[in-house]
């Protein structure tokens, strides 16, 4: 009787793995992963990336291995150690990623491609050929130079793997704000001015909270910063003399120039200056108008040190501004008579003139003797080193923000050869601002609000009293307060919790999260950050073998990182994709994987 | 009437001690509580609190749950009447252990653990380990057999399987006989013929089956010496401590799967990318539902115990043997000897381990090896001076002065006469410790300084886990109570093995 019972169970025990099919059938029926098994011939891609990035790193490391390669990986905690790594060039591939702030394709090209380029490591002249003179057209030519940018950057040499494009997503409590004031822009940071209250007489009484990642902010000087710590503070706290709608587009919408205008030929630059902007400055704790007005001095004197490598210790901003040639300002009204505007027939003047409530009479060179309302003006005039519309994205960045040349001259009294980061201080120095003993608040703010105070908490600001009063312009809450919170998740919970009132940057796993909160609303608008791999260009294999690039780029699968993501990214082909549609698209193709792979293993 | 209620009255006072003296009766109750914390889980599982619907799978585990769990109180009513009464639990009592057996179909293990204890009457450590020994292999056989509704299993799967099923009657086999035939102190010998093929099976892990054929073969050849060896005491103690052995249950489970599932699991569920069933809450193909890149938990737990536990015990043991030394010497030798070893370990003491571990890990980078030196190094003081406070005490006795006298080297003297009695400290030690290593391991991968993220190891899952805590829970419920458990298996063994080996408990 046991036996019996035994033999049932044993043959319907043989019976039920006859049944299951096991992994080899399967992938014999599927005919995959044939390369995948490593025989110790697989060529070995080292990944660098920062572990905040661990995600697409895996995804990236599950395609390579999918595809026939070993995988090492090289994750480093901060930016700090990562750039060690890469500069050390302990990579195959860096994982990248760049969000073009000014709105323009160039931007996106020239630091990270062209040679001797801010952050590249590429040395190629055909690619050095074709951005410079993308520079130089119109956006309707420079299209198919990008194209051609992009088919020999990332199809011909396989100098990138493109990975995505990203979304700009902020949540807003909409229970304390009215979403209707807070503007979401591709490229321009956020703009604190139009913010405004639910509850309109809460302005003057309670604070707008908000938030950033970065405590440790790199400078206040507009020129010696372009990151993630200070750009939404320099943005806000000077004004420019151009601006970006939230498409992308040039305007003068809330800058200090009325209207701006471009002289036949593309060279010449002239904007009409407002009168009606002060800077502010700290006293006592709170912000006071300095009765200094911002004016024309300012912009050449703020725009000549942008451009100037000398002018700062640490300038980390020239090459945006590497193509401003001369900054002046213009006197002679029939100077403006004489000169036409680019692409029509109205003059420089009747330009500057649209939609003035007063003509201008006379133009002067003492800022204090402007007066709009009496029609006298400040004009002034920027020329370019050779025709470059894409001048004007640049001056709409936060590093050509307007300083106060009286201020930032009586403060950097130091020689900027022998310049001592113990010794001298700098204006804009992150420590004159940060609660302590060495609290000594220099700034003189031409923008909307000025940083007051700071610690490792968060930082407090005023409103300029004296910013375009009574103009749809003028800061509509009168105190800004930015805490520091270091992960997405905890600034996710402040918003929630009312910590915070406007969540700038939720990432795409937790939009679900702030969809299913009512209190909170969710906006997105397409950004202008591409994530990428960057190949290394000394040392390695993947320098010298174009093959062994290729059979990277190809095993890269966007879609899979839009289905991680779900579906809250974009397919991107290069850096430049999220400002000119080329019409490319990275599709990976195992196929050609195993060719460039064979080839590559030939060449050895 | 009067009278004869005062003889029950006094009767129950007469065998109020047998409550103590029965272990049947603490297990009962500790079964008892067990049963009801997991029904009520079940109760609370299967409700579903929004919209107040039952989820019908849940709820009929709960009621079998419930069914088992009420009988189980009545038994253990119907022990206390009888010890109560008589003194001793009568043989129908017993009985109900056979019904009671059942309740392995719904994997109800305390139940059946209890049950297996009440039929025996007299409990051997060997019956004991067998009813252990086959507890394993069926759960290894039951993690093992989920994997048939994946689309696909391991190339092994069906060879392994078999395998194990056959292991399985072999092991059931065993514990007839044992049941039947080794009560005694001492056994046949041709017992022999069933220790060696467990000597054999326990290199799927199970060394439930070593701990057995050790047993038994001690009784073999206790034949010709009679008398109960330390050994036999040792395992009495722990064998009756239901927590110690639900604790060793649950961590040679975990050592075994971590050996079979290079059979029966396929690696590449748990790190490659399925982007076509991402977070899938649990379903039988995902017993533990899927992750953000859609590997599958349960895959992913199952290979992780590996690396929890070699790292575990790879880093405790490894300053057990390097401190052990090291204290040896210090105790044995003059005081300059003792000062330089001391005084240089109490410099690595003074700094916190956990830190010395970020400190190695940042400097040599992270993967499993640097991981077990990194923790290791942290901990070598403590048993250096676990160790050396023994040798102090060991080296003053007579068999170490007599040692002495017959010429053995210093040496000799230390690792064959003063080591082998000062290690009862340092096992205990060593054990309780283990827990600590296997949090740092998992403190360590949640910090990203541990393994690389997409290896499967605890820290790491719960890490990914963390951030759904939300929306999908269960990639944190799971591998935190895989943590859990293990540390505090190897906790309750700790403390089991101290009382067992504690002279002072006798």
């Amino acid at each position: 009787m046991k036996k019996r019972l035994l033999l049932v169970l044993f043959s319907l025990i043989l019976l039920l793995t006859a049944c299951i099919e096991t992994k080899s059938e399967v992938s014999k029926e599927k005919d995959a992963d044939s390369d995948k098994n490593s025989d110790g011939s697989n060529p070995e891609i080292e990944i660098l990336g920062m572990s905040s990035s661990e995600d697409d790193i895996n995804i990236v490391r599950d395609q390579l291995i999918k595809n026939g390669f070993d995988v090492k990986l090289n994750l480093q905690p901060d930016y700090g150690s990562f750039k060690a790594q890469q500069d050390a060039g302990n990579f195959d591939v860096a994982l990248s990623s760049w969000t073009t702030v000014t709105g323009n394709p160039d931007y996106a090209v020239r630091s990270l491609f062209k040679t001797g380029g801010d952050y590249s490591i590429l040395a190629d002249d055909e690619i050095d050929k074709l951005i410079d003179q993308a520079g130089i057209e119109t956006p309707e030519e420079y299209v198919e130079t990008y194209k051609q940018l992009e088919q020999k950057l990332v199809f011909d040499k396989a100098y990138i793997v493109p990975l995505y494009g990203s979304f700009k997503t902020q949540g807003i409590n909409t229970d304390i704000l009215d979403k209707d004031s807070i503007r979401l822009s591709k490229s321009r940071a956020l703009a604190w001015e139009t913010i405004d209250f639910k509850d309109k007489s809460k302005r003057d009484k309670d604070p707008l909270m908000l938030s950033q990642e970065s405590s440790t902010l790199t400078s206040l000087d507009p020129i010696k910063g372009n990151d993630g710590s200070i750009n939404t503070i320099n943005t806000n706290m000077y004004v420019r003399i151009v601006n970006l709608t939230d498409d992308d587009e040039v305007t003068s919408d809330g800058s200090l120039s009325y209207n701006f205008g471009i002289a036949e030929g593309n060279s010449d630059y002239y904007f009409l200056l407002r009168d009606d902007i002060n800077f502010a400055e700290i006293k006592d704790g709170k912000a006071v108008d300095t009765g200094e007005r911002v004016g024309a001095d300012d912009v050449i004197f703020s725009l000549n040190r942008a451009k100037d490598k000398n002018s700062v210790p640490d300038h980390r901003t020239y090459t945006l501004h590497e193509h401003i040639k001369d900054v002046e300002v213009v006197t002679d009204l029939d100077a403006l008579e004489a000169v036409t505007i680019s692409g029509g027939d109205d003059t420089i003047k009747a330009a500057l003139e649209k939609g003035l409530d007063t003509d201008i009479n006379e133009l002067v060179s003492d800022k204090n003797k402007a007066n709009n309302e009496a029609g006298k003006y400040q004009v002034i005039k920027l020329t370019t080193t050779e025709p470059f519309p894409q001048v004007l994205n640049y001056l709409a960045h936060q590093s050509a923000g307007i300083v106060s040349k009286k201020q930032v001259e009586s403060i950097n009294t130091y020689d900027v050869d022998s310049y001592d980061v113990n010794k001298d201080i700098a204006y804009g120095d992150q420590d004159t601002v940060t609660e302590g003993d060495k609290y000594n608040n220099t700034l003189y703010a031409s923008g909307p609000y000025i940083l007051s105070s700071k610690d490792n908490y968060e930082a407090t600001f005023y409103k300029n009293p004296a910013y375009m009063k009574d103009t749809e312009h003028e800061p509509k809450i009168s105190t800004v307060k930015v805490r520091f919170i270091k992960d997405a998740d905890s600034t996710l919970s402040a918003l929630r919790n009312s910590e915070i009132y406007l969540y700038y940057g939720v990432p795409e796993t937790k939009y679900d999260v702030v969809d299913k909160d009512d209190k909170l609303t969710r906006q997105s608008i397409e950004s202008n950050a591409v994530t990428y791999l960057l190949f290394n260009t000394e040392n390695r294999e993947v320098a010298e073998s174009e093959n062994l690039r290729k059979a990277v780029l190809y095993s890269i699968n966007q879609d899979e990182f839009l289905d991680f993501y779900h579906g809250n990214k974009l397919k991107a082909s290069s850096t430049v994709s999220p400002l000119v549609d080329t019409g490319n698209e990275l599709k990976s193709d195992p196929e050609k994987v195993k060719k460039y792979l064979k080839k590559y293993k030939d060449n050895k | 009437m009067l009278n004869i209620k005062g003889k029950v009255h006094e009767n129950k006072n007469e065998h109020e001690h047998a409550l103590k003296l029965y272990v049947e009766y603490t297990q009962a109750n500790f079964t008892c509580i067990l049963s009801l914390i997991v029904t009520i889980v079940l109760l609370l599982a299967s409700i579903d609190i929004t919209s107040l619907t039952i989820k019908p799978y849940l709820f009929i585990a709960f009621v079998a749950y419930a069914i088992f769990t009420g009988m189980q109180i009545v038994i253990t009513q119907k022990i206390k009447k009888d010890l109560l009464m008589l003194g001793e639990i009568q043989k129908h009592t017993r009985k109900w252990g056979y019904i009671q057996l059942f309740s392995i179909l719904t994997g109800n293990i305390f139940i059946v653990i209890f049950a297996l204890n009440l039929i025996k009457m007299k409990q051997t450590p060997e019956y004991t380990f067998a009813v252990y020994m086959v507890l394993t292999q069926i759960a290894i056989i039951a993690i093992s057999a989920l994997n048939v509704f994946k689309p696909y299993v391991a190339n092994l799967f069906p060879i392994a399987m078999i395998v194990l099923f056959i292991i399985t009657l072999f092991q059931i086999a065993v514990l007839f006989i044992v049941a039947r035939y080794a009560n005694g102190h001492t056994v046949d010998q041709r017992m022999i013929f069933i220790v060696i093929p467990l000597f054999i099976i326990s290199v799927t892990g199970n060394f439930f089956a070593l701990l057995l054929g050790c047993s038994l073969l001690i009784k073999i050849r206790n034949n010709y010496r009679p008398g109960t060896g330390k050994w036999n005491g040792i395992w009495e103690k722990i064998s009756q401590n239901m927590t110690a052995m639900l604790g060793m249950l649950f961590i040679i489970v975990a050592f075994s799967i971590s050996i079979c599932s290079y059979f029966t699991f396929d690696y590449d569920m748990a790190v490659e990318n399925n982007y076509s069933a991402i977070l899938q809450s649990p379903s039988p193909a995902y017993p533990l539902g899927t992750d953000n890149f859609g590997r599958d938990v349960f895959s992913r737990i199952v290979f992780g115990a590996r690396i929890s536990l070699v790292v575990g015990i790879a880093s405790t043991a490894i300053p057990a043997v390097i401190g052990g030394i090291f204290g040896a010497l210090a105790g044995y030798y003059s005081q300059r000897t003792d000062n330089i070893i001391m005084r240089l370990l109490d410099v690595l003491y003074a700094i916190p381990g956990l830190l010395l571990a970020i400190a190695i890990i940042a400097a040599f980078g992270a993967n499993t090896i640097n991981l077990i030196l990194a923790l290791s190094v942290g901990s070598i003081p403590t048993y250096a001076r676990t160790m050396r406070a023994n040798v102090l005490m060991v080296s003053n006795y007579e068999f170490v002065d007599s040692a002495r006298a017959l010429g053995s080297s210093d040496l000799s003297i230390i690792f064959k006469y003063i080591v082998p009695n000062s290690l009862a400290p340092m096992i205990v030690k060593a054990t309780l410790t283990i827990g600590g290593a296997v949090i740092a391991t998992s403190s360590l991968s949640y910090l990203g300084l541990g393994v690389e993220p997409h290896i499967p190891e605890w820290g790491n899952i719960l890490k990914l886990g963390s951030e759904y805590l939300e929306s999908n829970s269960y990639l944190a419920i799971f591998p935190g109570f895989a943590i859990i458990a293990l540390v505090l298996s190897f906790n309750f063994l700790g403390d089991a093995l101290r009382d067992a080996l504690d002279p002072k408990m006798d």
